[in-house]
């Protein structure tokens, strides 16, 4: 937990653990639909659910009404794809399945690496409204932790909690005045941090190639623009006024010049590269072990 | 502030792909950099005033850098000259101060148990479907 004396409510959804700090215990019904908003989320935006709605986009081509926090990962995403030079897209998660990161998890490349169409050729997706032209693979894997992040924190505030501090195993938010000193995880070594910084209310969230790997050269962090995982960079942070940010940001150090994104953003980050050096913003300055 | 560094692009929700805002500096005038070498005392009125702008490359113990050119004539002479460095080596960025943050040559690795720290800032664990298929695959591999 954060700070000493606090309670945790602990969770699994969309795929990994979840913990929220906060002063005084969540009452039940609060947590319930906490609970039932991680679930709602997961069943609109799960690639891996045989009945969500990114799975009913990907068997059949048309339009689609999306919930309200589509607006702002739409508009994220374009923002960043176009920054990326289409590096960094949505429709990533074909070019993932193709190398084997599939809903049935076979982890075995159906061939050689893809890139994913471009978007004003399949897709357009603006606010809640979707219409895809082909069947496509959506994937907002890079933003939508962190969007989710975002909306329990909504959720949290609007019962008038102020003071709290949700872990998404490795994204962070910090919903207080006081800060958290939180150590950033070895890219190769999970049981060692490389540095450590204070987070003051905002949020810092993580990318690295480390956990979902799976074969020779082969993990989560693909190059839209050929469908190859990403291999200079090994791990990225980024702390952002908001979660959503913060999460896509890290991965978007993955694939764009940090100095390109802060043209667009105002953010801080860190970037490990695959020799063992790292680059970093004024903010990181002295964060590193020595 | 989310909504603040988004503002800009919100309206534009389905643009074409090369909106790229970023470009918009680094624009190079074919021919300015024969320009900068020949025409700069002002021999008369063969060059239209204006600002040009070009790129050009040198190699630096860091390897190849680009600097860029920026060079303003008004009534046939240079009146402004402006150098800007945009090296992508992180080591001159540093050294020319346009960089405002640092670089490590190693990162180096601690121990959890020796610092003091209450939150890890790191990838997500992965789900138990993810792992078991790792595993499996391993065990096959074997």
């Amino acid at each position: 937990m954060p700070h000493p004396g606090w309670q945790n409510f602990g969770f699994d959804g969309i795929g990994t653990n979840w913990e929220i700090s906060t002063p005084e215990p969540l009452d039940p019904g609060l947590r319930s639909r906490v609970l039932a908003e991680v679930e709602r989320y997961d069943s609109i935006w799960s690639r891996f659910r045989g009945n969500s709605l990114v799975t009913r986009i990907a068997a059949q081509p048309g339009q689609f009404d999306l919930p309200a926090e589509s607006a702002g990962l739409a508009a994220l995403y374009r923002v960043l794809y176009t920054l990326s030079d289409g590096a960094m897209t949505p429709l990533i998660g074909e070019s993932l399945e193709q190398l084997g990161y599939d809903p049935g998890y076979s982890l075995r490349p159906r061939g050689a690496a893809a890139p994913p169409p471009a978007w004003d050729d399949v897709l357009e997706w603006c606010g809640t409204s979707l219409t895809a032209h082909a069947p496509l693979v959506l994937d907002i894997g890079a933003a939508g932790k962190g969007r989710l992040v975002d909306l329990l924190a909504d959720m949290l505030r609007d019962h008038g909690i102020t003071d709290f501090f949700i872990d998404a195993s490795g994204d962070l938010l910090n919903n207080g005045e006081q800060p958290v000193t939180v150590g950033l995880e070895h890219p190769y070594d999970a049981s060692k941090a490389i540095g450590a910084v204070s987070l003051g209310p905002g949020a810092l969230c993580a990318s690295a190639s480390n956990r979902r790997a799976w074969g020779d050269g082969l993990h989560h962090v693909l190059d839209g623009t050929t469908g190859t995982p990403v291999r200079t960079v090994v791990a990225a942070w980024a702390m952002a006024g908001t979660a959503m940010e913060a999460d896509a940001l890290a991965t978007a150090l993955f694939l764009v010049p940090a100095q390109v994104l802060e043209r667009q953003f105002r953010f801080s980050w860190l970037k490990v590269f695959s020799n063992g050096s790292a680059e970093y913003s004024a903010e990181f300055e002295g964060a590193l072990f020595t | 502030m989310a909504g603040l560094s988004l503002a800009g692009t919100v309206a534009g929700c389905a643009p074409s792909a090369q909106e790229t805002p970023s470009a918009a500096s680094e624009t190079a005038a074919p021919g300015s950099s024969a320009l900068a070498s020949s025409g700069a005392e002002g021999s008369g009125a063969s060059y239209k005033d204006g600002t040009y702008t070009a790129d050009g490359t040198y190699k630096s113990p860091n390897g190849t850098e680009t600097v860029g050119v920026q060079l303003t004539l008004a009534s046939g002479k240079v009146s402004a000259v402006d150098i800007t460095q945009h090296p992508s080596n992180p080591n001159t960025r540093k050294f020319q101060g346009e960089f405002a943050g640092g670089i490590a040559e190693q990162v180096v690795g601690k121990s959890l148990d020796e610092i003091k720290v209450s939150k890890i800032a790191g990838s997500s664990l992965t789900s138990g479907g993810f792992n078991q298929a790792v595993e499996a695959i391993k065990t096959q591999a074997r």
